[in-house]
């Protein structure tokens, strides 16, 4: 095989499907959770349901469709094979029965010990481990060492640590083994996952992804090396300090440095958009467009939930909540709603068409998924994002079921497609 | 890259390289400009096509190559065919022509 080329390192879609299918359908329940725990978004965010519908959307839909991505994505841009398919399909039932069983005990959890809720925590946690090992023992083997490869594998070490804590924090509900409050280790647990996790990922992989889809070359890649030094030396200051050295201006201070490697990122994607060969945006970068400007909107929420300003005392809580609703619903969903478009129909349309082509007439990947109804999902995820933040923001429960009512249509519309690709009826007519 | 001086046996095989389309972008490879070199040698047997891919690491890399392939043993079945990968120079946008600009935006 010549080097570069990678299609033939790519994992069985047999791996890769099921992680969508199961991610798809977990962004519609997390949709409709949020219906029925719409009242809760009004109120304190340490409460069992916003805990299960966290759960749905970060390990469900966002990291499981992650999961198959990567599965696909670092044989490709690594150029080496996957250390273990059998691996990684038997993690994706260890995972997807730790995280029913995590997210069902969460949904009337009452912060006391629940053998379900250890039970799912451990499973989760062991199939990230898993996840890690099959990641990187395919890694150390590429040959290809640049910033978006460390980034990625970087990324994979915050995972650990992210559920590693999660599973602390889940003991010591039951075991009271460590003092101080639970919501600082909340805090550093879910800023790790947000940050170290999601975020760094995202860097590593978009950085790669983005210039190829946008067709544009020589971009400032300097940038993506100090968003990566800057994201890593303020998470690890915000991590600790939550816990040891809880000071307003300690906090601040490391907030805004990860603040400033995003803002280092989003202008290395801004000037891949601006010199972009590619004017024209398909559904798939429109809504990956959408999830990094719904990123700089929940970074100004983030700024004002740590600065904790008089003026905005009053709804501080909801602030918080809008901040964390933003990352998650918005800019990571946005984001993997058209990064769907991206992968999903062309990991199908290889495994049908890659050996016919030339012999006869196929497809295109884009034909295997209606364009009109992902642009009309679109739409609705917009009008429920602006929905759900002004629901949360004023404090009006029906608004936010509204908000919920949309997204869940998203959901419906979202699946039509997935499961429209993954179901692909090969075509067969000689040219 | 030395397109402007094919044979007429070359010229055909560069026509028939415009059927091949890179999925992705839905524009084909000639137009893409990934074509660097074609050879045409009626003596030795042999069509040799030297071509680029836009980036490193391109999921569909290897399927376009295919193609490419294909689509050249069916007018020449009794042909070597040898499809040479190469990275120099490196592909950037100057190199797609003005017709695959329009096309990438239709």
């Amino acid at each position: 095989m010549q080097a570069g080329l990678s299609t033939k390192n790519a994992p069985s879609p047999n791996v890769v499907l099921p992680h969508y299918a199961f991610g798809a359908l977990s962004f519609l329940v997390a949709a409709t959770m949020l219906f029925f725990a719409a009242g809760d978004l009004v109120g304190h965010y340490l409460s069992p349901k916003l805990l299960s519908i966290t759960h749905v959307l970060v390990l469900g839909w966002i990291t499981m469709i992650i999961f198959g991505a990567l599965y696909q994505l670092i044989p490709v841009i690594m150029e080496v094979k996957l250390y273990s398919e059998k691996l990684a399909l038997v993690n994706f039932f260890i995972f997807g029965t730790g995280l029913v069983l995590l997210s069902a005990s969460f949904w009337t959890f009452t912060f006391g010990r629940s053998i379900m809720l250890e039970t799912g925590g451990v499973m989760v946690v062991l199939s990230m481990v898993l996840f890690a090992i099959n990641t990187i023992l395919s890694a150390v083997k590429t040959e290809v060492k640049n910033i978006e490869n460390i980034t990625i594998i970087t990324a994979i070490f915050w995972l650990i640590l992210t559920v590693v804590l999660g599973l602390i924090i889940v003991l010591n509900f039951a075991f009271q083994f460590i003092p101080g409050s639970h919501l600082q280790l909340l805090k550093s647990h879910a800023h790790i996952g947000m940050v170290g996790w999601f975020l760094l990922l995202v860097v590593g992989v978009a950085s790669k992804l983005m210039p190829m889809f946008l067709i544009v070359h020589k971009l400032p890649r300097k940038l993506l090396v100090y968003a990566y030094i800057l994201i890593n030396i303020g998470l690890i200051a915000l991590s600790l300090g939550y816990y040891f050295f809880n000071e307003p201006w300690f906090l601040t201070l490391s907030a805004t440095t990860v603040i400033a490697g995003i803002v280092s990122f989003l202008r290395f994607n801004f000037i891949a958009f601006s010199k972009r060969i590619r004017k024209k945006l398909d559904v798939g970068m429109k809504m990956s467009a959408l999830g990094f400007i719904l990123l700089g909107i929940s970074l100004v929420f983030g700024l004002f939930s740590v600065l904790s300003l008089e003026f905005t005392s009053q709804i501080q809580t909801r602030i918080e909540i809008s901040y964390g609703v933003l990352l998650l619903f918005g800019f990571l969903s946005s984001l993997i709603l058209g990064q769907t478009y991206k992968t999903l129909p062309f990991i199908v349309w290889l495994k049908k068409y890659q050996s016919k082509v030339g012999k006869q007439k196929v497809p295109l990947p884009l034909e295997l998924y209606s364009d009109r109804i992902a642009n009309i999902h679109l739409i609705t995820f917009v009008l429920g994002i602006i929905m759900l933040i002004t629901g949360i923001l004023t404090g009006t429960v029906l608004i936010i079921q509204i908000a919920a009512v949309l997204l869940i249509i998203t959901g419906l519309l979202y699946n039509y497609n997935v499961f429209k690709i993954i179901f692909h009826k090969e075509i067969n007519h000689e040219s | 890259m030395n397109l402007n001086k094919l044979t007429i046996e070359e010229n055909n095989i560069l026509e028939l390289l415009k059927t091949v389309i890179d999925p992705e972008v839905a524009v084909n490879v000639v137009d893409l400009g990934l074509i660097y070199e074609i050879h045409h040698s009626e003596a030795e047997n042999t069509i040799q096509v030297v071509c680029t891919l836009s980036s490193r690491g391109c999921p569909l890399g290897d399927v376009i190559m295919k193609n490419m392939e294909v689509v050249i043993e069916n007018v020449y079945p009794v042909y070597n065919i040898n499809i040479e990968l190469t990275w120099e120079p490196e592909w950037n946008p100057d190199m797609i022509t003005e017709a695959g600009r329009i096309a990438i935006d239709s």
